[in-house]
């Protein structure tokens, strides 16, 4: 399976996937930290994460996948939905807690 | 090091500006970008534009850079 097909495979199956540095345990970077803040205000907290750090070809094909040059990266059904800005921004709008609401399951 | 000057004067080549303000220490930076290209894209689509106005000096250079993304009228409307 190439990258791509194995991205493509994370986002279908898993609800909600977040690619990062580190582990939501232990993020390595403030964006990523952020990221799951977020998600964790959003009441997700159980997601599928991805440490790009452990995994240099993710970490480069995440990048080509959605054609967005940084990680973080939230996927929601398979979807691509924004980086760290964009995910605090949905947020404070309240569109991130509407958009999560039901799949967070799993 | 790059300053934040430099991420404003790379980011006005590559897309017209209302209004720009980048701020930063060299390694982490913060930009309010408004433009009139902004109107009716989606918050990625728009964050794509300001990446590929960047181009590879995303990948090269400027490793953390937060953004806001507002039409004029967004803007005026805060």
């Amino acid at each position: 399976m190439s990258v791509q097909d194995v991205i493509k495979s994370q986002v279908t199956s898993h609800p909600v996937v977040l690619y990062m540095k580190g582990t939501p345990q232990f993020p390595q970077c403030g964006f990523s930290a952020s990221a799951v803040q977020v998600l964790k205000a959003c009441g997700v907290n159980n997601f599928f994460s991805v440490n790009v750090l452990e995994n240099p070809d993710i970490r480069q094909g995440i990048k080509e996948f959605s054609d967005w040059p940084t990680i973080p990266q939230l996927y929601v059904n398979g979807e691509f939905i924004g980086g760290a800005d964009i995910m605090r921004e949905m947020y404070q709008s309240g569109e991130l807690q509407k958009l999560l609401q039901g799949v967070t399951a799993g | 090091m790059v300053r934040p000057e430099d991420i404003k004067q790379y980011i006005e080549q590559g897309l017209p500006c209302e209004h720009l303000e980048v701020e930063g220490d060299g390694h982490h930076f913060q930009a309010l970008i408004v433009s009139r290209e902004f109107a009716g894209k989606s918050r990625v689509q728009r964050h794509q534009r300001v990446y590929a106005a960047l181009g590879s000096r995303m990948r090269e250079e400027i490793h953390a850079l937060s953004m806001r993304t507002l039409t004029p009228e967004e803007w005026k409307g805060q």
